[in-house]
C-alpha cells in the first residue's frame, strides 16, 4: 500500500517532468537568445501563480480524502481578499490584524460548511455550494463592485518579514504542503481522515469521532483557501469580489490529478501541490506558443482526462 | 369573518395605492443595467445615473446587472424589467446578437430602451451613448506606432466574448496593418480574469523580452499596480484602455504611456437623461451619440486628474 502511494506521487512528478521536457524542447530558442521557459525567473512565475491554486488544493485534497467535496474555495479566496483589503485599506488596520480577519473568514466559511454537513446532514456538494454563494455574495455586498487597492501600501517588489512578496506564495505553499503531509501521514488526525473517507461506518465502529474530524477537515480547507486569498491579494494588489471566479474546479482538479479519489479514502497532499504545478506549467507555457492562447481551455481539459485515465490504469495495474 | 377581513385589507391597500397615485406627478422608474456588477468602471456609471436622477427629480434608478459577465443572466434581467413595466431601460449589452430580440420586445411593449458603453446596433433601441470602439482601437494602434517609431513587436491583451472588445481589437489590428514595421507577436485571451492578466503579462514579457509594446483593449493591466510589475518601461511601452484609479498614477510612475478613458460617469447620467427626454416625447436627433475618448498621456495626466477629481465631487 505504501508503495502505491509513493508511485502515485511519483506518477504526478513524472507528468510534471514530461511537461517540462516537452515545453523546453518546443520552446527552444534561436541561437544567442535565452530560453523563454527554462529560466529561474519563469520558474518563480510558475510557482507564484500555482501557489494560489496549490495552497487551496491542499485543503481540497484533505476534504476529498475524507469522502467529501468542497465547492467553496474560489469564493472563499475572493471574500478573504475582500475582507483583508477592507480591514487594511478602508479601516486602516495593521496588516497582521487584516490578515487575521481574512483567516478568520476562511475558518468561519469552513465551520458553516461543516455545520451544515455534520449537524444538518446536508450532502457536502449542496452545503459547500450554498457556502460558495454566500461567500461570493458577502464579497459583492462589501465591495459594491469597487475593489480595495492593496498595491498602494504593498507595491510590487516590496518585502514582508524579509521575504520578497513574489516568494511569499511559493514559500507558503511548500510549508503548508509539508506540514499537512506530515499531519496526514504521521498523526492520528490524518489517519482518521483516511479512515472516514475509506469507510465511514467502519470508522464510527473503530471509535473515531467522525463529526469532530469532519468539522476540522472543512475548517482546515476554509483556512487554507483563505491563505490562498491572502497571498492572491498581496500578489495581485487587490481585494476584489470577482477574483478566483471558477477556481474551485481548478483546485479540485489539482487535487484529483495529484491522486485524490473522489470516492474518498485515497489521495495525497503533496500530490495536490504537484497537481497545481502541472496546471501552472500549462498555464505558463501554452501562452508562449504563438496562437495557443485560444486553445488552452481545450488542452487543459484533455490533460485532466488523460492524467486521470492513466491514474485509473495504474491503480488497476497495482491491484 | 376571515373573508370579510381579507376584503377590508384589499380595500385598504387599493385606497392606499390610489392615494399614492394621486399624491403628485408620477415618478419614472428607469432600469440601468451594466454588463456585470464585478467590473469596477461601472461603479462610476451607477453614480452618474443616480446623480442624473436626483437632478431630474422625478426619476428613480433601479441598478441591476449580472454578478459576472453572463449574457443569459443579463437577458433574464431585461425580461424581468419588461414584466415589471419599468418606464425605460438603459443597458450596456453583453452580447448584441443574443439580446437584440429581447430589446425589441421591450420596445414593442412600449418601454424605451437606450444602450450605453456596448451597443446592440441591429435592435430597435432608440439611442446609443458610448465610444466608437473601432476608432478607439485604431487610436491605440496609432499611439503604438507613434511610441515605437513605426518599428517593433506588439502583444495584444483582450478577452473573448464581448462585442465592444472585439471591435476595439479589430481597430487595433487595422491601424497596425498600416505600419509594415510593426508586428503583432501574439493576441492573448485573459478570460476576464485580472489575475490571469498579470500572469500573462509576466509570461509574455519573459517570452518576448524585446517586446515593443503591450496594447490592452480592456483596463485589466492598469486596475492594479502589480499587473505591470514585470514590464521594463525603457524597453516596452504600455497602451491600455481605461483611466479609473489607480491607472493615472501607474501612468505617472512611467509603467504605462497612453491610456484611453471613457465617460464613466456619463455612461450613467446621459442614458438616464435620454430616457427622460424620450418619455417626454423628445427623441434624440441622432441615434448614435459618440461620447469620445480621453487620450491620457504623461503630458496631460495632471490635467486629467484634476478633471477626474471634479467629476468625483459631482461637478
Amino acid at each position: 500500500m505504501k508503495r502505491l502511494w509513493r508511485t502515485r506521487e511519483l506518477s504526478t512528478v513524472a507528468i510534471l517532468a514530461l511537461e517540462v521536457i516537452v515545453f523546453t524542447w518546443y520552446l527552444w530558442p534561436d541561437r544567442g537568445r535565452g530560453h523563454p521557459f527554462l529560466n529561474a525567473g519563469n520558474g518563480l512565475l510558475i510557482l507564484k501563480y500555482s501557489s494560489i491554486y496549490g495552497i487551496a488544493a491542499i485543503g481540497a485534497a484533505i476534504v476529498i480524502i475524507s469522502g467529501g467535496i468542497d465547492l467553496a474555495p474560489g469564493a472563499v479566496i475572493a471574500v478573504t481578499s475582500v475582507i483583508t483589503g477592507y480591514c487594511f485599506v478602508e479601516r486602516g488596520w495593521p496588516l497582521p490584524a487584516s490578515v487575521g480577519a481574512g483567516l478568520l473568514t476562511g475558518a468561519l466559511a469552513g465551520a458553516v460548511s461543516s455545520l451544515l454537513i455534520v449537524r444538518v446532514g446536508l450532502p457536502p456538494f449542496i452545503a459547500t455550494l450554498g457556502v460558495m454563494g454566500i461567500a461570493r455574495g458577502v464579497a459583492f455586498i462589501i465591495t459594491e463592485a469597487r475593489y480595495y487597492d492593496l498595491s498602494r501600501s504593498i507595491p510590487p517588489g516590496s518585502h514582508m518579514l524579509g521575504v520578497p512578496i513574489d516568494w511569499i506564495a511559493p514559500v507558503t505553499m511548500v510549508a503548508a504542503g509539508l506540514v499537512f503531509q506530515v499531519l496526514m501521514k504521521r498523526f492520528q488526525w490524518g489517519r482518521a481522515v483516511f479512515a472516514i473517507g475509506g469507510n465511514e461506518t467502519a470508522a464510527v465502529y473503530t471509535g473515531i469521532a467522525v463529526g469532530r474530524i469532519k468539522t476540522s477537515v472543512y475548517v482546515v480547507a476554509g483556512l487554507l483557501a483563505s491563505v490562498s486569498g491572502i497571498v492572491l491579494a498581496v500578489a495581485q494588489g487587490q481585494g476584489k469580489a470577482d477574483l478566483a471566479t471558477g477556481y474551485e474546479l481548478d483546485i479540485i482538479a489539482s487535487a484529483v490529478v495529484g491522486g485524490a479519489s473522489l470516492a474518498g479514502g485515497r489521495g495525497s497532499v503533496i500530490g495536490a501541490v504537484l497537481g497545481a504545478l502541472v496546471f501552472g506549467v500549462l498555464r505558463n507555457a501554452l501562452p508562449q506558443i504563438p496562437g495557443a492562447t485560444f486553445y488552452d481551455r481545450l488542452i487543459v481539459g484533455l490533460v485532466v482526462i488523460v492524467i486521470v485515465v492513466l491514474d485509473q490504469v495504474l491503480v488497476r495495474h497495482e491491484r | 369573518m376571515k373573508r370579510l377581513a381579507l376584503c377590508i385589507v384589499i380595500g385598504l391597500v387599493a385606497i392606499a395605492g390610489c392615494a399614492r397615485e394621486s399624491s403628485g406627478p408620477r415618478r419614472l422608474r428607469f432600469a440601468v443595467i451594466p454588463k456585470a456588477l464585478d467590473i469596477p468602471v461601472f461603479n462610476y456609471a451607477k453614480v452618474g445615473a443616480e446623480r442624473a436622477a436626483a437632478e431630474l427629480g422625478n426619476v428613480d434608478i433601479i441598478w441591476r446587472g449580472p454578478e459576472r459577465a453572463d449574457e443569459l443572466r443579463q437577458k433574464e434581467i431585461v425580461e424581468s424589467f419588461i414584466t415589471q413595466r419599468v418606464d425605460g431601460i438603459a443597458i450596456s449589452v453583453l452580447n448584441a446578437d443574443f439580446l437584440t430580440s429581447t430589446i425589441d420586445r421591450a420596445v414593442d411593449a412600449g418601454i424605451p430602451v437606450v444602450t450605453w458603453d456596448s451597443d446592440a446596433p441591429s435592435s430597435k433601441r432608440l439611442a446609443f451613448y458610448g465610444v466608437d470602439d473601432f476608432r478607439s482601437g485604431q487610436i491605440m494602434g496609432e499611439e503604438a506606432d507613434r511610441l515605437l517609431g513605426g518599428k517593433g513587436t506588439i502583444a495584444i491583451i483582450t478577452s473573448l466574448g464581448a462585442a465592444n472588445l472585439r471591435r476595439r481589437l479589430e481597430g487595433v489590428q487595422s491601424a497596425l496593418a498600416k505600419s509594415p514595421g510593426l508586428k503583432i507577436v501574439e493576441t492573448y485571451d485573459i478570460k476576464e480574469d485580472p489575475v490571469r492578466c498579470a500572469e500573462i503579462i509576466a509570461t509574455g514579457t519573459n517570452r518576448y523580452p524585446d517586446l515593443g509594446a503591450w496594447i490592452s483593449v480592456g483596463g485589466w493591466p492598469v486596475f492594479t499596480r502589480n499587473a505591470l510589475a514585470a514590464v521594463d518601461p525603457a524597453r516596452t511601452k504600455v497602451i491600455s484602455f481605461d483611466t479609473i484609479p489607480p491607472a493615472p498614477e501607474i501612468l505617472k510612475s512611467g509603467k504605462a504611456q497612453v491610456l484611453l478613458g471613457q465617460k464613466y460617469f456619463g455612461w450613467g447620467s446621459e442614458p438616464v437623461k435620454l430616457l427622460n427626454d424620450i418619455v417626454a416625447g423628445r427623441r434624440p436627433p441622432n441615434r448614435i451619440i459618440d461620447s469620445g475618448v480621453d487620450i491620457v498621456t504623461p503630458q496631460n495626466v495632471d490635467q486629467y486628474l484634476e478633471q477626474w477629481a471634479r467629476l468625483e465631487r459631482g461637478k
